[in-house]
């Protein structure tokens, strides 16, 4: 009996491993665990409704959790405002525990940002060092972001189309040309444009007005085609 | 990581090293089965969690730290169950310390590798994050080989010392490479 005490405890976390899986699998919306069920791929996707169809907003799917899970972080969700001090915006786009963020002033300073987003957590990085870190809930995300050699703390609410983000990417004469535009709720809009976007420290200007329900922009003779990004729909994702 | 072990074995000890192959293969496949489901499974960003924290990377972030405590009581009671620390004799408790922090520490472990490979996943995407899922991997294969062999007899005297270091170490830097720096990043709080 002695002999089997490690192989107990072994079995012991194991099973807890397991069945703490199964809750977490349970406590899901239902939408997500569907595409990696290999079980029963054919079936689940035959029975399950489009894709489109089941797309709740955050804060209306987190009361309906079962009873051990707490919920405070959404899956998809889009957050814009303006960084402590008001010289630049951010926005921050999440979908599916990827997430895509921007910050911009309007001119040299700006960094788009790549990473994940999980259980309230937003880990990123962009070029050039750029790093982002935040928390985030149904209502706001609050961090910490470094781009183009400055810090900026921020605090920012979440943001509805036609707020948000916005990102447009040309070849002109061999580069590739991205530009950013971020909308605020209140109307303000700031945009940079990089020259050289797959430089490894791209250097940016001011980006030339976009038109919102167009969705383009004119760069000198080039026209500039913006898509959303949202973490709501997965635009851009 | 797992099977560094079975590849050394000194020639004198051949027989009793032999005995390391299968619990080294074993580790290794639980260690490998986590780190590909970790890396095919989409990380679904939120699981199970518990009441009473203000986020799931605190509730992690405590949980590790715990298992990290009482991974110092194992290392410190094995050093007293080997003679090593000066003037202290080993109590006739020493064994039940040394088995019961084992156990609450490995349970402690397991919620918070659940929640990184349910919601989070094998990620890359930095050098910290990348060490902490490569490491996140092998302690649960490394714990494997320990629990596998422990009850093995006949063993070379270094085996148990070493695979019990390497899961130590291997959860230390665990530790490090996320609770620590959530504490950093985020402040430590509940």
């Amino acid at each position: 009996m002695r002999r089997n005490t490690p192989l107990i405890t072994l079995l012991t976390g194991a099973a807890l491993g397991v069945i703490l899986l199964i809750a977490s699998m349970l406590s899901t919306p239902s939408k997500t665990p569907a595409g990696y069920n290999a079980a029963a791929p054919a079936s689940s996707a035959a029975t399950q409704p489009s894709p489109a169809s089941v797309t709740a907003t955050p804060s209306s799917a987190s009361p309906s959790q079962t009873a051990p899970a707490v919920v405070t972080a959404p899956v998809k969700a889009d957050y814009a405002g303006q960084v402590q001090g008001g010289r630049a915006s951010i926005a921050i786009s999440i979908h599916d525990g990827r997430a895509i963020a921007y910050v911009c002033n309007g001119s040299a300073i700006e960094a788009w940002y790549k990473g994940t987003a999980a259980n309230g957590v937003l880990i990123m990085t962009g070029k050039n060092n750029a790093h982002l870190s935040a928390i985030y809930d149904f209502g706001k995300v609050t961090g910490d972001v470094f781009a183009h050699g400055t810090d900026y703390s921020f605090a920012v609410g979440v943001a509805h189309k036609p707020s948000g983000l916005y990102q447009a990417t040309a070849l002109v004469r061999g580069a590739t040309v991205k530009a950013g535009w971020i909308v605020l709720s209140n109307g303000t809009k700031v945009g940079s444009i990089e020259s050289d976007a797959n430089s490894t420290a791209p250097s940016a200007t001011q980006a030339p007005d976009l038109d919102v329900t167009t969705g383009t922009a004119q760069d000198g003779d080039t026209v500039l085609h913006a898509v959303a990004i949202s973490g709501a729909t997965g635009s851009g994702f | 990581m797992t099977t560094r072990q079975d590849a050394l074995p000194p020639p004198s000890a051949a027989s009793g090293a032999a005995k390391l192959v299968v619990p080294c293969l074993i580790g290794a496949l639980v260690a490998l089965t986590l780190g590909i489901y970790g890396r095919l499974h989409s990380p679904t960003g939120i699981a199970i969690n518990i009441a009473g924290f203000s986020s799931p990377g605190y509730v992690k972030s405590w949980l590790a730290t715990g298992a990290t405590v009482f991974a110092i009581i194992q290392v410190v009671s094995a050093l007293v169950m080997y003679g090593k620390v000066p003037r202290v004799s080993a109590p006739s408790w020493i064994g039940g310390l040394h088995r019961w922090s084992g156990r609450i520490a490995f349970l402690l472990a397991v919620p918070v590798a659940v929640h990184c490979l349910y919601a989070l996943g094998f990620q890359n995407y930095s050098t910290r994050v990348m060490i902490h899922s490569v490491l996140g991997c092998a302690f649960f294969g490394a714990f494997t080989v320990k629990m596998l062999i422990l009850p093995k007899k006949g063993l070379p005297g270094w085996v148990l010392p070493v695979v019990g270091a390497v899961v130590f170490t291997v959860l230390v830097l665990l530790w490090f490479t996320s609770a620590y720096w959530f504490f950093a990043t985020f402040g430590i709080k509940r």
